[in-house]
């Protein structure tokens, strides 16, 4: 009897040491994790409630509570940059999602030019903003590719101001962002859809389901754990786009795609106002998050009420 | 010569064929060996060495792009100094504009960045007070032709000299007189002649004007002359002035004269839709002077015509040296032999720039040249210093960006011009304080 229990007391000790060694392979990756992630955050945020300028960013910052939040907000253009963001961020992760859907359903198949085209779409993807968002300005500019086009079809008269009419300008910028983002859902949700187990498939097709059928009652309910994923992706991604309002039309006309990230910069790389920038940027932060959270909560509810 | 293979043929004497093939191989192997490890040695120590050439090096960064006159301005400069100093090497980088400040303060923070910095004159303050640039006083003191330099033309910061233009640009009305001579009709030297012949240009199917709406500096810098024409100014700060120069721009629009493309267009693209030939006007700067020259009708260029009350910045690009230069004379040197010359300074007239110093101004190569006769009446008649003595000097890129968001409002219709100008005049009263 006391032999075992000394069996088991060297036992647990070795594992406690053993335990213990693990927890000492992860401190590297947990200081790096720690440098690179938390660490930015805590400027970001002490230079939110801080004053920082071009005179003083190497130095010491005077803290001036949530002066630079209320600066931002009493902003008399805050509102109509809050609604062109909102409006921007719908754009992508909806149209983002449904198309990336509609693609990864239309290359679902075996076939190799479906691999080929996913892929090309995929280089696209991977394409630096700044190219797709100078190409893009090139194609919509008023005597762009698709106006000239659709002029000698005589589809149009005039040039349609993609780019340079209020009206149409952030639907524009926003719908291309869009473009950039499908190749990515698409590829994601295809792995998705490779993961439904061919039994269900093959009842599905025994019991004569149409194809848009298999699409609704397999495809969709399969994949609803990784579309909550690309959801927040994509809406996170919407959240902090910059690079292509930069180059196709650097928020205007007057502040027509000005959005939050975008405001952000200006203020911090323009004015040099980096406490304000940081404050806009911790503003999306949290903003971004909130949304992450009550959607992803919202969809396991359902989950679990299912 | 002889001898020595003589010698080296009787030290081979007595060996057999294949010990004197040892040999040969072991002699090339043991030269092979002690060049790789000389090469070796050589390459450890380099880096413990001073480094000679690499002291000589001076780095000059610039905003130049896609206006081969101004990169072209900016080799000349480079083989001049290397020519008058063997051994020393100029690296031109290009920075884009609108990441030049930030690349320079994220140097900065790491206490590096340029020898040179050729950057917005403007914005002198703002990289000063960033402890970017390095102050010039005890070399501009001791420089013996600053008579030459005109006060507006040296930018200080808290009394001392940071930087110095070597040239001046402002912008002026560019014409393609084809056009003029289809529609009968003549240089305007009124807004109203200008209208009429925007109007008449129109009717004969080409454009009337191509010009930069972008909201910011660069909108700010085109809009200037035009809402000042009807009065306005930082010091009095007029809304009405400001509604009625803003309407000018609502009616050109609003008439086809011009694009709300313009809302997405810099000061580079403009030109080059002018270029195209079927645009009646630019306003546009002398430093498109070497691109015009690749246009395929006949061109000139009058002064804005914006009255007696408009005023036009005289802006340029600023010359300082880099607070962490690590070789501040040498940076000075090349300032001085280049862009603060006599003769370095007539480099630019070729693309349209008027140098800065007096001497240089009077040279027969800049009074002979036709294109750059209106704006040197545009300085004496309109100009204004740049950035103005209204605004504090610091927010002087929050000025533009107010002035650009304004300006590209009215041109891109998302806001009436006595609501742009409201909203205008309260962002520069909170800057004023």
């Amino acid at each position: 009897m006391a032999d075992l229990k000394t069996k088991l007391s060297i036992q647990a000790v070795w594992s406690t040491q053993r335990k213990g060694n693990y927890l000492l392979y992860a401190v590297p990756a947990v200081i790096l994790l720690t440098l690179l992630s938390a660490f930015p955050l805590i400027q970001l945020a002490r230079m939110s409630i801080s004053e920082v300028g071009i005179r003083n960013i190497t130095g010491s910052w005077k803290n001036v509570g949530l002066s630079n939040f209320k600066f931002i907000i009493a902003d008399p253009n805050f509102r109509q940059i809050l609604v062109n963001t909102l409006v921007f961020v719908g754009i992508v992760t909806f149209f983002g999602l449904l198309l990336g859907f509609f693609a990864a359903t239309a290359f679902n198949d075996n076939k190799k030019s479906s691999d080929f085209l996913l892929a090309f779409m995929v280089f696209i993807w991977a394409l630096p903003p700044i190219v797709n968002g100078s190409v893009w300005k090139f194609l919509l500019g008023g005597d762009g590719f698709i106006n000239v086009m659709f002029q000698k079809a005589h589809l149009i008269s005039e040039p349609i101001p993609f780019l340079y009419d209020p009206k149409f300008a952030l639907y524009s910028v926003a719908i291309v962002n869009c473009w950039a983002v499908i190749p990515f859902n698409a590829l994601i949700l295809k792995a998705a859809f490779k993961s439904v187990s061919k039994d269900i498939l093959e009842a599905s097709e025994i019991d004569g389901v149409t194809k848009f059928q298999q699409i609704r009652y397999v495809y969709f309910p399969s994949s609803r754990p990784t579309l909550l994923v690309l959801a927040i992706l994509t809406l996170v991604y919407g959240f902090r786009s910059f690079d292509f309002i930069y180059v196709m039309t650097y928020g205007g006309p007057g502040l027509a795609t000005n959005t939050l990230p975008f405001l952000g910069y200006i203020k911090a790389f323009v004015q040099f106002k980096f406490s304000q920038g940081a404050a806009i940027a911790l503003l999306s932060a949290i903003f971004t998050s909130g949304l992450a959270f009550l959607y992803s909560r919202n969809v396991m509810k359902e989950e679990e009420n299912d | 010569m002889a001898t020595q293979i003589g010698s080296q043929v009787e030290k081979g004497k007595g060996k057999t064929l294949n010990s004197q093939k040892t040999d040969k191989w072991l002699s090339r192997k043991a030269t092979r060996l002690a060049s790789i490890l000389a090469a070796s040695l050589a390459g450890l120590l380099l880096p413990v060495m001073p480094a000679v050439h690499a002291a000589e090096t001076i780095t000059v960064w610039h905003y130049f792009s896609g206006n081969p006159s101004q990169e072209k301005v900016m080799t000349d400069y480079k083989s001049i100094f290397e020519k008058a100093n063997p051994g020393v090497t100029v690296e031109n980088v290009y920075v884009p504009y609108d990441q030049m400040n930030s690349k320079l303060l994220a140097a900065a923070s790491t206490k590096t960045g340029p020898d040179v910095v050729v950057f917005n004159g403007a914005e002198t303050s703002l990289l000063a007070d960033g402890g970017i640039l390095a102050p010039m006083d005890t070399y501009w003191s001791a420089f013996a032709d600053t008579a030459q330099f005109p006060a507006s033309v040296i930018h200080k910061a808290n009394g001392k000299v940071y930087s110095a233009q070597g040239y001046v640009n402002l912008l002026g009305l560019w014409y393609n007189a084809d056009i003029l001579a289809k529609i009968k009709m003549p240089i305007p030297t009124s807004l109203a002649s200008m209208e009429r012949a925007m109007a008449a240009a129109k009717k004969a199917g080409y454009k009337g004007i191509t010009l930069c709406g972008l909201p910011q500096g660069q909108g700010e810098w085109q809009a200037m002359p035009i809402i000042s024409s009807t009065g306005f100014n930082y010091g009095t700060l007029d809304e009405k002035s400001l509604t009625a120069g803003l309407a000018i721009a609502k009616n050109w629009v609003d008439k086809g004269y011009l694009s709300k493309e313009a809302t997405t267009w810099d000061q580079t693209v403009p030109f080059q839709k002018f270029l195209v030939g079927d645009t009646l006007f630019a306003e546009n700067g002398n430093w498109q002077a070497g691109a015009a020259t690749g246009a395929k009708f006949k061109y000139g260029v009058a002064a804005l015509p914006i009255g007696t009350k408009g005023k036009i910045y005289l802006g340029g690009e600023g010359e300082g040296i880099g607070a962490f230069s690590k070789n501040k004379d040498l940076a000075w040197s090349y300032l001085k032999s280049t862009y603060f010359s006599k003769t370095g300074q007539l480099v630019v007239v070729p693309v349209g720039s008027i140098p800065s110093r007096l001497d240089s101004a009077k040279d027969t190569m800049v009074t002979s040249n036709k294109l750059l006769k209106p704006f040197a009446t545009e300085i004496a008649k309109n100009g204004a210093n740049y950035p103005p003595s209204e605004i504090p000097a610091t927010k002087i890129n929050d000025a533009q960006t107010a002035g650009g968001v304004a300006w590209s409002s009215v041109i891109g219709a998302t806001a009436k011009p006595a609501n742009a100008a409201q909203q205008y005049i309260a962002a520069i009263k909170a800057l004023k304080g």
